[in-house]
């Protein structure tokens, strides 16, 4: 019976604030949609750079955590998307001999090369590789094989295509033992790769068509001295590695004191780095946004709350008069603003929710909703809602009945 | 049921001492109906204020129910109020976000009393104050003399032993006026402790006691 009693007085207590929250709905709506917003900020935010850890951690495992790029040309000219053929076939063959590599990918690309099969075209760019390079970036196939070491060693004109290759040029047919023209040079495909989506460079990684270094270099282009770019594995110490590659090719070029690199070197550590760098100032300043928004919006509630309490000194002063004591007020009021932001952050993370997907169908923006978010936004709006309506409850809890009632 | 004994309450307004109760004596038993009259600023309001341990005196004794209420904190307070005491008011104070029976059932919400069905109850109270087809109306729906029927309603929810009603006629015309009197009237025949504060001559009839107050000290107290 006692336990009945408490829990209807209980249903009677959350009934009438939810009446009092309907009565200034003007007010408690303003208020609200300031917590709505900061809450979806603060959703939005973390989701996205969840979601922009997770495709670089993708990223990383695809690249092979031991593993170094170096492409031709400085870190300027490559900013300036300026190609600079400064990578030598000989670099290869010193850069394999450096302590813990154990596997090595040369690669040169041609760009904006013309593929033709049957009345459809595409202009994309080939990848000259050596035989290891699917087994190097861990590609499987949907279809098909690599080409082999005899098609590498007899520049055979055979090639494997990309997903998005194969779309363009193929799609509903079987390619394999199909002949596509690639430039002037007619080409048997012989597999197809699964696909992999954007690189973290941007390029679709789909697009490409990979054929053996030495049919590229010497059927497609004219190139026998230099490489685009050299892929290594290392199993000594990434940074080490790094470094001993740096001095073996800065010897090889001739570079002295404190001329700048004429190449440049990435580990997929740089590109987990990179991604920090851009979560952490996304986080830095959306994340202050979202707070200044949470800030104001609780100086929002704050304010009407006091406004609210003169107007409703009354209200205080019969249910004192009844037998509320000043731990009900305060309780009751505390309640009220709580519920505001809670029924607030509620909304925003619901919003959120809308967005994200939005985002992530419309700009392709990877977002990683998790119980996380959830927890944290609940925590900030209950927080708001505790600091902004402590002190106009404290306020109200203080009112005697006989100041409250006088007329 | 209520015994105070010298009761003196005086405010500091600044440096000056503000003497309102002089030492009242005043002695009340169950079942009585009592008028305190006195014109405004003769210090009714506050002792109305201490006997329903809304306000404390700054000296003397007040028995209530046998208990020193002095030594009381907040929450005994509250629960004694609670407990005991209906309040109804000259402004009828009733909120304005909740109809005709959620203003009723306000005590309820901080009682420990366990009344059974308490809906059931308000709903037959305002029943029989003869605003059955009010209940779901808001407070600003209703006349000043059914609002004060609601608040009278509100006060009798908890089952009280005391109805402490402070000008409980002050906003309504005469008419209306004798109505609500007459309430409290049927109230005290059902064995409530009636106290009517008021600066009204006209209500002293409606009592069976008068106690007239004048500059913060009983001046008359007499049995009808």
């Amino acid at each position: 019976m006692a336990l009945f009693q408490k829990i209807s007085q209980l249903r009677e207590f959350v009934e009438e604030v939810i009446k009092i929250l309907y009565y200034y709905r003007g007010r408690v709506i303003f208020s609200f949609s300031g917590v709505t917003l900061g809450i979806l900020s603060i959703c939005i935010i973390i989701t996205t750079i969840d979601g922009a850890n997770k495709k670089a951690q993708e990223i990383f495992e695809a690249l092979g955590p031991d593993s170094i790029m170096v492409f031709g040309g400085g870190e300027k000219q490559r900013a300036a998307r300026v190609r600079v053929n400064t990578l030598k076939v000989e670099d290869a063959e010193l850069l394999g001999r450096v302590e813990g590599i154990y596997d090595l990918m040369q690669t040169y690309s041609a760009r904006n090369i013309t593929m033709r099969y049957k009345d459809r075209n595409w202009q994309t760019q080939v990848v000259g590789s050596t035989t290891n390079y699917f087994d190097s970036l861990a590609w499987k196939f949907q279809t098909g094989t690599p080409y082999t070491a005899e098609d590498y060693e007899k520049s055979e004109a055979v090639c494997v295509i990309g997903a998005k290759v194969y779309d363009e040029l193929f799609k509903g047919e079987d390619p394999l033992g199909k002949t596509m023209i690639v430039g002037k040079l007619p080409t048997r495909v012989v597999g197809v790769l699964e696909e992999r989506g954007g690189s973290a460079g941007g390029h679709n990684m789909d697009d490409r068509v990979i054929m053996p270094l030495t049919t590229v270099t010497s059927r497609i282009v004219n190139e026998k001295r230099y490489l685009s770019a050299v892929r290594l594995r290392t199993n000594r110490d990434l940074d080490r590695t790094i470094e001993d590659i740096r001095a073996t090719l800065r010897e090889s070029h001739g570079l002295k004191g404190n001329l700048d690199d004429d190449f440049t070197l990435r580990s997929s550590k740089d590109i987990l780095a990179f991604v920090t760098v851009i979560s952490g100032s996304l986080l830095l300043f959306l994340g202050t946004a979202a707070i200044v928004a949470l800030i104001v919006s609780g100086f929002v509630l704050a304010n009407l709350f006091y406004l609210t309490i003169q107007e409703r000194k009354k209200d205080i002063g019969i249910r004192r008069a009844y037998g509320a004591t000043r731990k009900g007020i305060l309780l009751s009021f505390l309640f009220e603003s709580i519920l505001i932001t809670f029924i607030g952050g509620v909304a925003g993370i619901l919003l959120s929710v809308i967005l994200g997907s939005t985002f992530e169908k419309l700009f392709d923006i990877p977002m990683m909703f998790s119980f996380k978010v959830v927890i944290f936004a609940l925590l900030f709006s209950f927080l708001t809602g505790i600091l902004s309506g402590l002190k106009p409850a404290l306020t109200a809890s203080r009112i005697e009945p006989i100041e409250a009632i006088r007329e | 049921m209520i015994d105070l004994k010298n009761i003196k309450k005086s405010y500091f307004v600044g440096e000056r001492e503000l003497t309102i109760l002089k030492g009242i004596d005043l002695k009340i038993s169950k079942g009585e109906f009592v008028v305190l009259m006195g014109v405004s600023g003769s210090g009714k309001t506050t002792l109305m204020n201490i006997v329903g341990l809304l306000d404390k005196q700054t000296e003397g004794d007040y028995l209530f129910e046998n208990t020193e209420v002095s030594v009381l904190n907040d929450e005994n307070l509250a629960d004694m109020r609670n407990r005991y005491i209906g309040f109804v008011f000259q402004q009828f104070f009733l909120l304005p976000y909740l109809d005709a029976i959620e203003n009723v059932l306000i005590p309820i919400v901080y009682s420990k009393k366990g009344i059974k069905h308490p809906r059931e109850k308000a709903r037959a109270l305002l029943t029989k104050f003869g605003l059955e087809h009010r209940i779901h109306n808001k407070p600003s729906q209703l006349s000043g003399g059914e609002q004060q029927r609601v608040a009278i309603a509100r006060a009798l929810v908890n089952d009280p032993e005391l109805i402490l009603a402070d000008e409980p006629t002050g906003a309504l015309d005469s008419k209306t006026s004798g109505e609500i009197m007459d309430l409290f009237q049927m109230l005290n025949n059902e064995g409530k402790t009636i106290i009517v504060v008021t600066h009204d001559p006209k209500l002293a009839a409606f009592g069976k006691r008068l106690v007239r107050i004048e500059d913060g000290a009983i001046s008359e107290d007499i049995t009808t």
